[in-house]
């Protein structure tokens, strides 16, 4: 890593985590699979290493002592674009909702899969690369479509009269990338590549199989679908108009 | 309440009213015979002495037959009071006979200077063989109006004194019941609003201890939430340091089976955490459909290449915590998959309950087993090693979600092999 053009093309992360136990196998990991690591103990460091380098994403351990992961978070949100995602020792919905609701891009439970962290380390860089500038906390809140709400934070789909409807896995990583992406047209291949960085669970599940389960929960006539349009030779595409709550 | 006091306050009166009445006619009965035995023992002894007693003339009057007109009427009350003074003054007679004369309608004023402007008793005493003794003794008229004066007094004592107990009582009671209803609602998870203190002192001073406890009960579930998520916390960062340094592991199939291992005591510890945090759960109950729920979880399994049947349902709606029931439900699968290689589940909605069963074919349970094993961390023989293993909480954890949301879990062994988990729950909640 001599060369400075090649620094350049290699993903900097900024690993921060008080824990040396978890955070210097999980440098060398990261490190190993390709990506430029900078690890720090504690949240003032890692204040100064972001002001320092040109970094691309934070890995941010929640639980810290001193100032916590959420303050940094939030103070990393009002200061930059970078991406953030957090690793949480709890895997409680109050912790996922406040760690989305500080700007975080996307978070772990320990003890969390180190190729997974990579794999979804690489769709946060994707996704922020794509879109230019960072769609802001693509996944906190809730997306309100033909008279569905579908709540991240909560992972559940409620209807007109207030009924949650669960989802899959799979079924819920498929409708938030095409709640995310309206009147799109997505191929299988996107689909997979979209829905397969949250959880291994969609790998091997065909995405036309989970489709026709989504149409049979959302669709009024499942038969003849309205909202997920099967589009000849592409791929899929949702019809209706999507409001960001 | 309010009718026990009034009852036996009304009985208290009843006895002092009936105690003073009695009283009163014992008093004006001494007070009508005393004077008499006096003046006939005395005028008796003024006979002795050589004074003949004059039949028209002086108090005591000595007359040949009784002289009381047969149409008065008697007082035989006064008879034997009376008979029993003289015979303690030692003096003994033979009959003794009372009449009332009503009072005199035109009182003339020697009648009024001598008070005998009421009703008068005459009283005749029988000396056998002398003739009988008469006597004139004032008789304190009005029966009827001191009984009807004594009644109208204890009423208004009965009314004055049943309204201050009723008062004093509410002002108690008022405050008690709101304790009582505060207790019985004492939801640990909501943070308390204490009590208004009022009411008597010492019902203050319950409502305070009350108030008290309920701080200390609510600070010390707070300090177990905190001790829980610590003991959680420290126990998945070395876990999580493990499973990441697994990862430089060589070895596949070593790798596969530390990466499993590791998964086990994550999900054990969860357990654990789960169910020593039921009784405050953070999750709201929400409106959800059920059918979809189950469908949810089982669809989950069966993208991990599970074999897990659900026959789809038509919708139903129920007011439950979602993903506690989902993770009940799981539990049961979990334990079918690894006993048996797979589920049927089926969701049976009825009038009033609703049945998930999850059966499998596997090699069940012994009857006498069954209730054993939603005991915390039992283990059937069959289960010692750790390749089945781990139905530990699996199964106590399903129960008490399950009971929280009001419902009951049932395990039993199917025709032709096979163990059968049911989940019923209460429709209207």
């Amino acid at each position: 890593m001599s060369d400075v053009a090649d620094m350049a093309d290699i993903p900097h992360l900024l690993l921060v985590d008080d824990e040396r136990s978890i955070r210097e196998p999980l440098a060398q990991y990261l490190t190993k699979q390709g990506f430029r690591v900078t690890q720090v103990g504690e949240a003032e460091a890692a204040r100064a290493r972001l002001t320092a380098y040109a970094i691309d994403l934070v890995i941010l351990d929640i639980m810290m002592p001193g100032e916590d992961g959420l303050s940094l978070c939030r103070h990393i949100r009002e200061t930059s674009e970078t991406p953030v995602i957090l690793l949480t020792a709890r895997s409680e919905e109050t912790d996922r909702i406040v760690g989305l609701e500080m700007g975080a891009d996307d978070y772990v439970v320990k003890p969390f899969s180190p190729r997974e962290l990579a794999a979804r380390i690489k769709v946060v860089l994707r996704r922020t690369a794509a879109g230019g500038t960072r769609q802001h906390a693509p996944d906190a809140g809730a997306y309100a479509f033909a008279g569905w709400v579908l709540k991240t934070g909560e992972r559940a789909l409620v209807d007109r009269e207030g009924v949650s409807v669960a989802l899959s896995t799979g079924e819920y990583n498929l409708l938030l990338a095409l709640v995310q992406r309206p009147r799109q047209v997505l191929t299988r291949d996107q689909l997979l590549d979209l829905t397969q960085g949250r959880e291994a669970a969609a790998f091997d599940r065909a995405i036309d199989n989970q489709v026709s389960r989504l149409r049979k929960k959302i669709e009024p006539d499942p038969r003849n679908p309205e909202l997920i349009k099967t589009v000849w030779g592409g791929g899929y595409a949702l019809s209706a108009e999507v409001t960001r709550l | 309440m309010a009718l026990l006091v009034a009852i036996a306050l009304f009985l208290a009166q009843a006895i002092n009213f009936t105690l003073v009445l009695r009283d009163r006619a014992n008093f004006r009965l001494a007070q009508a015979t005393r004077p008499v035995a006096t003046r006939i023992v005395d005028a008796l002894e003024r006979e002795q002495a050589g004074r003949t007693l004059s039949p028209d003339r002086g108090r005591v009057r000595r007359v040949a037959a009784n002289p009381i007109p047969s149409d008065l009427p008697r007082h035989p009350e006064v008879s034997s009071e009376l008979r029993e003074q003289l015979s303690e003054l030692g003096l003994r007679v033979g009959r003794i006979d009372t009449g009332l004369q009503p009072a005199p309608l035109h009182p003339d004023e020697r009648d009024l200077r001598l008070g005998r402007d009421g009703q008068s008793l005459l009283i005749a005493v029988e000396q056998p063989g002398r003739g009988w003794l008469s006597v004139v003794a004032p008789w304190p008229g009005g029966g009827g109006y001191i009984f009807w004066r004594l009644f109208a007094q204890t009423l208004i004592l009965y009314i004055v004194m049943l309204a201050a107990v009723l008062w004093i009582a509410r002002r108690i009671s008022r405050p008690l019941r709101a304790l009582a209803s505060a207790a019985h609602d004492f939801d640990p998870s909501v943070s308390p609003t204490p009590i208004v203190e009022h009411g008597p002192s010492d019902v203050r001073a319950v409502t305070a201890a009350f108030n008290g406890l309920r701080l200390r009960v609510t600070a010390m579930l707070d300090e177990k939430d905190r001790m829980l998520g610590a003991i959680g916390h420290d126990l998945r960062t070395p876990l999580a340091a493990l499973r990441v340094r697994i990862e430089s592991v060589e070895d596949e199939q070593d790798r596969a089976r530390m990466v499993d291992t590791i998964a086990e005591m994550n999900r054990t510890l969860d357990d654990i955490l789960s169910l020593a945090r039921l009784g405050r759960p953070s999750e709201p109950v929400t409106e959800v459909d059920l059918a979809a729920l189950v469908d949810a979880v089982v669809e989950d399994f069966r993208d991990l290449g599970a074999d897990v049947n659900f026959e789809e349902a038509e919708r139903l709606r129920i007011r439950l915590r979602p993903s506690l029931i989902r993770r009940a439900i799981r539990n049961l699968i979990e334990n079918a998959i690894k006993y048996a290689d797979g589920a049927e589940v089926t969701l049976r909605p009825g009038p009033e309950l609703i049945v998930i069963s999850v059966a499998d074919r596997g090699p069940g349970i012994p009857a006498e087993r069954l209730a054993d094993v939603f005991a915390p961390f039992t283990r059937l023989e069959t289960s010692r090693n750790r390749d089945t293993g781990g139905i530990g909480l699996g199964l106590a954890l399903a129960r008490a979600i399950v009971e929280e949301a009001g419902g009951q879990i049932a395990l039993s062994n199917r025709d032709g092999g096979g163990l059968c988990a049911e989940i019923t729950l209460p429709r209207g909640r």
